[in-house]
């Protein structure tokens, strides 16, 4: 058993729920849907971003604990994008499964999430007891960077689908 | 000029149209997201740090700024008549210049002690609305354009 043959399985499932009939038949629901993922984008880079860059040293003297509070909001758009994100794959899930931009994006997805098991398991607890002009120690650039530089590619290979879509069936 | 339309808009190479588009992308999440810190900070998010020394992210919202302008300049010469043929682009210009009036009035508000004042807080709602319309003008270009290019008039 493939991935694309388990792709292959999946694909008129999405295709063929009410919700992806409704995406791609409604005149307005894709314009609207991805101007809501821009604005959840924003809402993620605007405050993991931010942090991200508090962990590499920037904004030196913000407290690490009293910025994480903004992460909430963060959340809040990473959970819009995979809403809006859901609807685009079930209004046509050929375009993006057999994607090799959309592969990428949820591989860079995937790192990032493992990137967040590493940072609040290994780093988070004792970055709140550092004082906020302190260096920030090894392990907090490396969730960082790596946390900075999954969302920039997440962006890049979002903006990469369209240059890669399949010929439509 | 005539030769840097046609590249950016012909050329195969990933470097050419679809590197721009990812700049300008990169550059919005980052523009409009130091605003978006900074305007929840004012409306009470994350209480604990103080508001001036969001201001250390100022760089990282110019940075943004910046690099839309440019990459933005770089869609308009591979697509002119596209742009200039529909109001809503001027609507979007419109509201990037009010957004970030607004972002640099907000900014001289600031104060680390006390409570934020009502005009602050009015303008960081203002400021999300108006950076959240901006998104949309933007993303909807995409889709209300009447002419693509000159020659394809018809």
């Amino acid at each position: 058993m493939t991935l694309d043959s388990v792709l292959q399985a999946i694909e008129p499932v999405l295709r063929t729920t009410a919700l992806g009939a409704w995406v791609r038949h409604s005149q307005w629901a894709w314009p609207i849907l991805e101007s809501l993922h821009f604005i959840g984008m924003s809402l993620l880079i605007g405050t993991i971003g931010l942090f991200d860059l508090r962990l590499l040293g920037f904004a030196r003297g913000i407290p690490y604990g009293a910025l994480h509070r903004l992460i909430p909001l963060g959340i809040a758009g990473y959970t819009l994008n995979i809403a809006t994100g859901f609807c685009f794959l079930s209004g046509t899930p050929d375009q993006y499964l057999f994607n090799a931009a959309f592969r990428f994006k949820m591989t860079f997805m995937l790192v990032a999430g493992l990137n967040v098991v590493f940072f609040y398991t290994r780093v988070f607890r004792r970055l709140e007891a550092l004082p906020p002009d302190s260096a920030p120690p090894f392990g907090a650039r490396v969730a960082g960077a790596v946390s900075l530089a999954m969302w920039i590619g997440v962006m890049s290979a979002g903006r990469l689908l369209t240059f890669f879509r399949p010929p439509y069936a | 000029m005539t030769a840097l339309s046609t590249w950016l808009r012909e050329s195969p190479s990933l470097w050419a149209f679809p590197f721009v588009l990812i700049l300008h992308t990169v550059g919005l999440a980052f523009l409009v997201g130091a605003n978006v810190a900074l305007d929840a900070r004012v409306l009470g998010l994350a209480a604990d740090v103080p508001p001036t020394t969001l201001r250390r992210y100022d760089v990282i919202m110019w940075a943004g700024f910046w690099v839309n302008a440019l990459s933005g300049v770089l869609l308009l010469i591979a697509y002119p008549t596209k742009a200039l043929t529909n109001p809503l682009f001027y609507g979007k210009l419109l509201l990037i210049a009010l957004g970030l009036v607004l972002a640099q009035a907000l900014r001289r508000q600031l104060r680390d002690a006390g409570p934020m004042s009502p005009l602050a807080r009015r303008m960081a709602i203002a400021s999300l609305v108006i950076w959240a319309a901006g998104i949309t003008a933007g993303r909807l270009l995409a889709y209300t354009y009447s002419r693509l290019t000159v020659d394809l008039v018809g």
